[in-house]
C-alpha cells in the first residue's frame, strides 16, 4: 500500500533566517538553544509520516506541540523550511502558484477549528463554496451544496446564515463545504474542540460513519485523547515540534515508549479503548465460556462475563477462531504501565 | 554692525560673504537698515536670536527668510506650465461631471427631481421613516426658496463623494494588501486631514481658473476622500484571519478572494467611512464657495461679506439640514448591511 500523503524530513523554523537554521537543528540545537543563540523558533523537526489513503490519521499533541503547524504545510499555508511533502507521489514544495491552487481546489479539502465560514453568505452558498471556485455551473453548485448538506443532517437549513446556527451545526456547515470540494484528502484542524462533549460525540460519530462510506484519506489533528483513539487508524503523537511514538493506536496504548506518552495514556479508560484484538492470546485451549468478536471493546467483554475472572473466551472473526482470551490477562492490560512480551497484534 | 560679524569673521568666511556684496542697497531692508531706521540690537536684550535676517546683515551670502517663501513661489510658478499641461487634461472629466451634475439637479423640475430623490433614499435605507424625514426636509427646503441652492450644494456632494469612493476604495484596498504603501500614504493622508481648508485652494487657484468648477471639485475631493480610504484599509485588515485562511485552503485566487471574502466583510467599515466622506464634502463645500462653488455655501459667504444676519443662519441651518439627511440616509444603509448579515 503506497501512502497517499508522505512526510519526508520536515522542519519548520520561525524566523527571519530560516533555512539557515535547518542545520543547527539537525546537527542537535534544542528549541531553547536556538532561541537563545540565534532568536529563532523551532517549530517542527524532522518529521516523517506516512498517511494511508482511506485511513483516518490522527496527529495528537498538547498546545505549542506543531500540531496545526504542520497540518498547515500539507496545504502550504505554511511554507517549510526544509523537507518534502509528497501527494500522490507529487511534491508539493515543487508546486507553482496555480498548481497549487488547483490542488488546495481539487485534492485537498480543509476543516476549522474555528469553522471558518463566511459570514455574509447562506448556509447553502458557503457549502457551495468550493465548487463555485472552481467555476462550476450554478445548477451543479446547488445540487452538490444541498446533497452534502443534507448528508450531514442540514436539511432545511439551506437559507439560514451561519451566526443564526449553533456552533455543532456551523461546523457541520464546514464539513458540508470540505465534502462537497469532492476531495480525496481532507484536513481537520481540532475540527471538534470547539464543541460541547455531547456534540463532539454526535460528529465523531458522524465522521466514523461519513468514513465509512466515502472512504478519504482524512487527517485529524486534536489535543483529546480519547477522540484521537475513537478515530484514529493511525496515530501520531507530536511533542514540542517531534514526533515521539506514531502507530496503531491499540499498540500505542499497550506500548508506550516513552514517559510522555505513558503519562498521557494513564488517565483514560482503557476498557472503553482497548479491544479484544489487542490483548488475545494464540489459541491454545479446549473449552470456553462463550465466543466475541477481536473488535468487542474490553468493556463489553466485562459485561458479558459478569465480572467472573475465571473464564477464557473464544475470539471468532468471520465463522473461525483467531485466538483466546484469558479474563486475567483482561485485568493485566488494564493495568496502566507497560506491559512486557505482550505486542499489539494488527 | 551687526551682532554676527565676529561670528562670520572667526569662522574665517568673511570672503565668501563679502563674495559678491553688492554696493548699492538692493531692498527696502538693506535701505533701513543704513538709514538706521531699524535698530535690531535693541530687540533680544542685544543678542538677537540668530534667525536668517539676523545672520545675513552680517553675512550677505546667507538668504534672507523671505527668500523662502519667495523661492517657493517662483519654484510653483517655474513648473506652473507642465503642472497644467499635465493635471489639465486628467482633471478635465470633473468639471464636466460637476457641470453636468449641476445642469441636471438644477434643470429638472421639482416635481421630477424630488420624488426621484426619494426614490433613491427609500432604495437605499429601505426605510420608511427616513424617507418620511428626507421627504418634510426637501419640502422645507423649497418653501422657503433655497429649494435650488440646495440641489446645487447635493449636486456638487454626489459628483465629488462618488469620486471620492471610486479613486478612495482602490487605494485602500493597496494599503490594506502592502504594509509599504501603508507607511507611505498614511502621513499623506494626515497632511491632507491636518492641512487647513483654506491653504488647498491657494495652489489649485494658480492652476486652475477659478470660473473652472473643476477647482473646488479637487479641493472637495482631496478633503472628503481621507476617510473612505482609511477605513477600507482598516476594514479589510480587520477581517478574520480564520476566514481569509479558509479562503486559501480552498484555493481561491486573489481576485476572488477580495470579490467575494474582503470587501464584503470589510463592507461595514467602508460604509463608515463613506458616511464620513459625505460630511467631510458637505463641510468643505462652504469653504469652496470662496473660489465660486454655487450652492448654500454662497449664501453664508454673503451673509458673513455683507453682514446679512438672517441669509447666513438660514444658510447655514440649511446645510445642517442637509448633513442631516445624509448622514441619516447613509447609517441607515449600512445599518441594513448590518443586520442582512446577521437575521435575514
Amino acid at each position: 500500500m503506497t501512502a497517499k500523503v508522505s512526510i519526508r524530513g520536515l522542519y519548520k523554523i520561525f524566523g527571519p533566517n530560516d533555512a539557515a537554521m535547518v542545520d543547527h537543528v539537525r546537527g542537535g540545537m534544542d528549541k531553547p538553544t536556538l532561541l537563545e543563540r540565534h532568536s529563532h523558533v523551532l517549530g517542527l523537526q524532522d518529521i516523517n509520516v506516512d498517511m494511508q489513503p482511506g485511513e483516518i490519521t490522527v496527529i495528537m499533541g498538547l498546545s505549542g506541540s506543531g500540531k496545526s503547524t504542520l497540518i498547515r504545510h500539507l496545504n502550504r499555508l505554511i511554507e517549510p523550511s526544509a523537507g518534502e511533502i509528497l501527494v500522490d507521489g507529487g511534491d508539493v514544495m515543487k508546486l507553482g502558484q496555480s498548481a497549487l491552487r488547483d490542488l488546495r481546489q481539487k485534492k485537498m479539502s480543509m476543516v476549522f477549528q474555528k469553522f471558518a465560514l463566511l459570514p455574509h453568505k447562506s448556509v447553502l452558498e458557503n457549502a457551495q463554496l468550493p465548487l463555485s471556485v472552481q467555476g462550476a455551473d450554478a445548477a451543479t453548485c446547488d445540487a452538490e451544496g444541498r446533497k452534502w448538506l443534507a448528508r450531514v443532517g442540514l436539511e432545511g437549513f439551506e437559507d439560514r446564515y451561519p451566526a443564526q446556527l449553533s456552533g455543532g451545526m456551523q461546523q457541520r456547515v464546514g464539513i458540508a463545504r470540505a465534502l462537497t470540494a469532492n476531495t480525496d484528502i481532507m484536513l481537520m484542524d481540532e475540527a471538534f474542540s470547539a464543541l460541547d462533549p455531547l456534540i463532539r460525540t454526535d460528529m465523531q460519530n458522524l465522521l466514523l460513519e461519513l468514513q465509512k462510506e466515502l472512504s478519504k484519506t482524512i487527517i485529524f489533528i486534536t489535543h483529546d485523547l480519547d477522540e484521537a483513539l475513537k478515530l484514529a487508524d493511525h496515530l501520531v503523537i507530536l511533542k514540542d515540534g517531534a514526533v515521539v511514538q506514531q502507530g496503531e493506536p491499540q499498540g500505542i496504548l499497550l506500548n508506550p515508549s516513552d514517559p510522555y506518552i505513558e503519562d498521557f495514556v494513564s488517565d483514560i479508560n482503557r476498557a472503553r479503548v482497548l479491544r479484544v484484538r489487542s490483548v488475545m492470546q494464540p489459541l491454545t485451549g479446549t473449552s470456553f465460556a462463550n465466543d466475541v468478536s477481536p473488535s468487542s471493546t474490553l468493556e463489553d467483554l466485562i459485561a458479558q462475563s459478569g465480572g467472573d475472572t475465571e473464564q477464557v473466551y473464544r475470539v471468532v472473526e468471520n465463522g473461525t477462531a483467531v485466538g483466546q482470551l484469558e479474563m486475567t490477562d483482561l485485568v493485566k492490560a488494564l493495568v496502566p504501565r507497560v506491559s512486557e512480551g505482550r505486542t499489539a497484534a494488527r | 554692525m551687526a551682532q554676527y560679524d565676529g561670528l562670520f569673521d572667526g569662522l574665517g568666511l568673511r570672503d565668501w560673504c563679502d563674495a559678491d556684496k553688492q554696493d548699492a542697497p538692493m531692498s527696502m531692508a538693506q535701505l533701513l537698515a543704513q538709514s538706521g531706521a531699524s535698530d535690531s540690537t535693541e530687540e533680544g536684550g542685544g543678542l538677537p536670536f540668530p534667525s536668517l535676517d539676523a545672520l545675513h546683515e552680517s553675512c550677505a551670502a546667507v538668504p534672507q527668510t523671505r527668500d523662502l517663501t519667495a523661492g517657493i513661489e517662483a519654484g510653483f510658478l517655474a513648473i506652473r506650465a507642465e503642472l497644467k499641461f499635465v493635471l489639465d487634461p486628467i482633471t478635465q472629466p470633473l468639471s464636466w461631471m460637476l457641470d453636468g451634475a449641476l445642469w441636471v439637479f438644477e434643470s429638472a423640475p421639482w416635481w421630477v427631481m424630488i420624488p426621484a430623490l426619494l426614490a433613491l433614499t427609500y432604495w437605499v435605507s429601505r426605510s420608511r421613516p427616513v424617507t418620511g424625514f428626507v421627504a418634510l426636509v426637501l419640502l422645507f427646503f423649497g418653501l422657503i426658496d433655497h429649494y435650488e441652492v440646495a440641489m446645487q450644494t447635493l449636486a456638487i456632494v454626489f459628483v465629488c463623494t462618488g469620486l471620492s469612493v471610486v479613486l478612495g476604495v482602490p487605494i485602500g484596498i493597496g494599503m490594506s494588501k502592502s504594509d509599504t504603501a501603508q507607511r507611505t500614504i498614511v502621513p499623506i493622508l494626515d497632511l491632507l486631514q491636518t492641512l487647513p481648508t483654506f491653504v488647498y485652494l491657494i495652489p489649485l487657484i494658480f492652476l486652475f481658473s477659478v470660473t473652472e468648477s473643476k477647482l473646488y471639485g479637487i479641493a472637495i475631493i482631496l478633503y472628503a476622500i481621507v476617510p473612505v480610504i482609511r477605513l477600507t484599509d482598516l476594514g479589510i485588515r480587520l477581517v478574520d484571519k480564520d476566514v481569509i485562511e479558509a479562503a486559501n485552503a480552498f484555493g481561491l485566487t486573489a481576485w476572488q478572494k477580495l470579490a467575494r471574502v474582503e470587501l464584503p466583510l470589510a463592507l461595514p467599515n467602508i460604509m463608515a467611512g463613506v458616511n464620513q466622506t459625505i460630511m467631510m464634502s458637505l463641510a468643505m463645500v462652504v469653504i469652496a464657495s470662496l473660489v465660486s462653488a454655487p450652492g448654500l455655501g454662497v449664501l453664508v459667504l454673503r451673509g458673513i461679506r455683507n453682514l446679512e444676519l438672517g441669509v447666513g443662519i438660514v444658510a447655514g441651518l440649511g446645510i445642517v439640514l442637509l448633513a442631516v439627511i445624509l448622514d441619516r440616509v447613509s447609517k441607515a444603509a449600512l445599518a441594513r448591511v448590518d443586520t442582512q448579515r446577521k437575521d435575514a
